[in-house]
């Protein structure tokens, strides 16, 4: 049975000024499990999973990392909780090396700690070619893994990526996916948001639709599709359920 | 060249600039505001400093076997306008060079005994030696006065009478100290703030820009931490910078010399050179955190780069002016940033800084850093950071309405028409801004060209309608703006106590903290009593207390205060009015007592709940002191002896006790008061 308390989030809002970016959304993931949160621009995807990364303070409402609440422990929540973003920067004049060690560092890991755990990713991200170059020198794809490894240094039991396939290839993106899902395998609670549909599909165990800051519906990718009238696609129900709602 | 494009790019890019609220304000508002009060305060700062040195009189010791040729020397420097004072005291009558060193004299004017003689046979000049100490600022003056004074005696015949030589005392050691003392602090300081200042940008708007800045805030590191690396890494550079330029500066000025001379004409004293070192870490750890504080405001580097020129010419502004007017490290100078290390550098390339001193220094620079660090770890919050944007702003209309207010969101009461939300320290700021330009680029030249009709277009033209405009702007009507309802009879009792007894106090303060020049004092004294009683009493009250009374009032109490309530507890929306208000009369020797005397009104407004104690405040203040000057009164305290001072500063103090308390009483019944 999957751990159900590794992230939980229960009425949560988010406004900024008069603006409510989220609006009362409540939602679990269990460990060992990908919850795909899904919408279009604006839905309040990436303020819910900066919320969650412990970057903005909820207005109302819980979040809980692995049963750290949020809003009123962040840098705790933080050590338990590896946090990517599509556009997430590295350090150009650092070498990927001395990225991943400053990182560790922050996360209170012990030095040997650290260089153990560059070893192991060394081996599951194949970082062995570009470790020591510096980050400035390398491609999107290469910087992507070294970002992904700086995300886990510290073996967080949460993993948050918001939309981390954005400008990579088709290799990449696999390359990714693949890992997303090994990771999976070793019990991490993973919460992906992605515009790519179809991705989610193929990578998610559940799929929380946003619309507006608030669900719109939950389920598996199949229960979903059943849900908006056997839709042939996750594309294909998320347009209809939309319909719906705006209509009604 | 196709002008539709280049018309439209154009356009694009003036109105993109334009809707940055930032970069609009500091590329437009703040060198106007900033720019007149730096050379502002120079010139005052300066001036104030030409009339101490020509108000001090030297002190020289007359050392002459001749009794007779002793006589007419004596009697020649002792001549009104020269500023010399030959001294009586005999213990000084065999004075030496030591008695110089040591401060007892400012100079000793020699004539030998064979000296005497030689003159009687030759009937040329008689030779005179000037001892004294170049690098002492008073000495080298009684110097140029003794010199100034003999030189300009011409006989019958147009020969001169003296052979005047000088004699300086000071060793080469001691000359390459001075001249490095004249040069080495104001470079160091400034040098250490460059060594700062792209670190500063690079390592927080930097970091913002490059994307780096999510992901290291994701880690859980305390903002301070995070701030505390960052300005150590920082003040390090800047340290560095600071030491290398110490270093060069001394080898360039010792080579420099050698050059110039053919041969060493002065010597580096090198262990002071080393401890002037002291002073860079203090002053890395203040730039560097200031700058820091700075950078993590701006969204860019190119932003940080606008935010920082301004900042950098303002820490750059107090050790100009210290190293040109070459004040003593006493009082409250060794609380001024910047200032103080400017000063305390000069004083230990001179071997002349006194323990207790540096500590004062050392500790309130870092003092001022960690409040700095303090701030820049606020600032460092990623709910900032993150969630900041930039208002919907498209129409010109709009645009100008922006640059007085807060944008309105959509939906909000202000976009749909509804009663406008309440003022902003923004806006507060902003009309600061626009009525400092006004007054330094309008109003005093209006007021040169004469000074009461160019104070009424001023105050009532000027800063009340500039309040109207705003009131107009924001849609909001001017008694609200202006806080303008009827207070409480004992808050008017209790303003009545404070403006009559307030002046007393204030006066005493700026005699005691920043004594002003005497030409200033005349100048204030002509300024509200003409000479020759040209104006009549009801118009200098009407024009310098009743007219500032309401127009300052409707603009510092009204709408600048009222707005840095919104955002600021209490005594901090008090305190900064009270700055603004003293930075508006532009006077360095009535800052503290204008900026006091701003605090004070500012708190009667807000705890009165009203702006009309504040008024009453401000009429009786000012119109005591008229009324004073015009019957001749104003300098009767002078003539008092110390107890009845102390006795009319004691009662003073009681009766604004007393109308403190009552307008305290007063507003705790008002429901409005306190503001907020």
């Amino acid at each position: 049975m999957p751990d159900p308390s590794a992230v939980t989030v229960e009425r949560l809002k988010k406004r900024f000024g008069q603006r409510t970016a989220v609006d009362g959304l409540s939602f679990s993931v269990a460990a060992g499990e990908i919850y795909g949160l899904l919408g279009p621009n604006g839905a309040g995807k990436t303020t819910t999973l900066r919320v969650l990364a412990g970057l903005l303070r909820p207005t109302e409402g819980v979040a809980r990392i692995d049963g750290v609440d949020v809003g009123s422990d962040p840098r705790q929540a933080q050590r338990h909780l590896g946090f990517l973003t599509g556009t997430t920067g590295l350090y150009g004049r650092l070498t990927a090396r001395e990225v991943l060690v400053y990182f560790g560092t922050l996360q209170d890991m012990p030095r040997p700690r650290i260089a153990a755990r560059i070893d192991e990713l060394t081996a599951v991200l194949d970082l062995r070619a570009i470790l020591d170059r510096r980050c400035e020198a390398l491609s999107s794809g290469q910087k992507q893994r070294i970002s992904v490894a700086r995300a886990v240094i510290h073996d967080p039991p949460v993993l948050i990526l918001d939309e981390p396939t954005v400008g990579l290839d088709v290799l990449a993106s696999r390359f990714l996916r693949e890992y997303i899902g090994a990771e999976r395998a070793r019990g991490k609670a993973v919460i992906f948001s992605t515009h790519y549909l179809a991705e989610a599909e193929l990578l998610c165990d559940r799929i929380g639709l946003l619309y507006q800051g608030a669900l719109l519906a939950e389920g598996r990718p199949r229960d979903l599709r059943a849900q908006a009238g056997d839709a042939t696609s996750l594309e294909e129900a998320f347009l209809r359920l939309v319909t719906d709602l705006v209509a009604a | 060249m196709n002008l539709p494009h280049v018309s439209a790019v154009f356009r694009k890019e003036l109105r993109e600039t334009l809707r940055d609220r930032r970069t609009l304000t500091v590329m437009f508002l703040f060198p106007l505001v900033v720019y007149p009060l730096v050379s502002l305060l120079m010139a005052e700062v300066m001036a104030g400093k030409q009339a101490t040195d020509e108000a001090r009189t030297s002190h020289v010791a007359l050392v002459d076997p001749d009794p007779a040729s002793r006589a007419t020397l004596a009697a020649l420097l002792d001549k009104k306008g020269n500023g010399i004072e030959v001294t009586r005291d005999v213990s000084l009558a065999q004075a030496t060079g030591l008695d110089v060193s040591n401060g007892l004299i400012d100079a000793v004017v020699e004539v030998a005994p064979e000296k005497t003689a030689a003159k009687a046979k030759a009937a040329g000049p008689l030779p005179v030696r000037i001892v004294y100490d170049e690098t002492r600022p008073i000495s080298d003056q009684a110097h140029d006065r003794v010199t100034k004074a003999l030189d300009s005696v011409l006989p019958n015949g147009c020969f001169q009478s003296y052979a005047v030589t000088g004699a300086s005392l000071a060793t080469k050691t001691k000359v390459g100290g001075y001249v490095l003392s004249k040069i080495l602090p104001l470079i160091v300081v400034i040098m250490t703030m460059l060594g700062a200042f792209y670190p500063a940008i690079d390592i927080t708007a930097g970091e913002r820009e490059r994307g780096t800045l999510e992901t290291l805030l994701s880690s859980p590191v305390q903002r301070f931490d995070l701030m505390t690396g960052k300005v150590l890494a920082v003040a390090a550079l800047s340290l560095l910078t600071g030491v290398l330029n110490i270093v060069s500066m001394s080898l360039t000025v010792a080579e420099g010399a050698r050059l110039a001379a053919g041969s060493p004409i002065l010597a580096i004293p090198w262990p002071r050179a080393a401890a002037t070192l002291l002073i860079v870490v203090p002053a890395a750890f203040l730039f560097g955190s200031v700058m820091v504080a700075i950078g993590a405001m701006a969204r860019s580097f190119k932003e940080a780069q606008t935010l920082l020129m301004p900042v950098y010419l303002l820490c750059f502004t107090p050790s100009l002016v210290a190293g040109m007017a070459d004040f003593r490290l006493t009082g409250l100078t060794m609380l001024v940033p910047g200032t103080n290390l400017t000063l305390l550098a000069r004083d230990l390339m001179l071997g002349e800084a006194h323990l207790l001193a540096t500590v004062i220094v050392m500790a309130s620079t870092i003092g001022f850093g960690a409040v700095a660090l303090a701030f820049a770890a606020r600032l460092y919050d990623s709910e900032r950071l993150l969630s900041s944007t930039d208002a919907d702003l498209v129409s010109l209309s709009a645009w100008l309405r922006h640059l007085v207010s807060r944008p309105a969101a959509p939906g909000s009461p202000e976009a749909t028409g509804a009663p406008p939300v309440p003022p902003s320290a923004g806006q507060a700021v902003a009309l600061f801004g626009v009525a400092f330009v006004l007054w330094f680029f309008a109003f005093t030249w209006l007021q040169r060209w004469n000074l009461i009709p160019g104070l009424m277009i001023s105050q009532w033209v000027g800063f009340l309608g500039l309040v109207w405009v705003y009131a107009r702007l924001c849609r909001r009507p001017l008694g609200d703006v202006l806080v303008f309802r009827r207070p409480a009879p004992l808050a008017l009792a209790g303003a009545a106590c404070v403006g009559l007894s307030g002046w007393i106090i204030l006066g005493i303060l700026a005699d005691k903290v920043m004594p002003p020049p005497r030409e200033v004092v005349e100048n204030i004294r002509n300024l509200i009593h003409p000479p020759g009683g040209s104006r009549s009493l009801a118009l200098s009250v009407f024009a310098l207390a009743v007219t500032p009374a309401i127009c300052e009032e409707a603009l510092f109490r009204g709408a600048i205060l009222q707005g840095l309530r919104r955002q600021f507890s209490l005594p901090v929306s008090c305190l900064l009015t009270g700055i603004l208000f003293g930075v508006m009369h532009g006077d360095v020797w009535r800052f503290v007592p204008t900026t006091i005397l701003g605090v004070l009104l500012s708190w009667v407004a807000l705890t009165s709940g009203s702006i009309i104690p504040s008024m009453l405040v401000h009429v009786l203040n000012n119109g005591v002191l008229i009324v004073l000057g015009y019957y001749g009164l104003d300098q009767a305290g002078d003539n008092l002896s110390g107890r009845a001072s102390v006795l009319i500063l004691g009662a003073a103090v009681i009766f604004m006790l007393g109308g403190l308390a009552a307008i305290r009483r007063a507003g705790r019944q008002t429901p409005a008061a306190t503001g907020a």
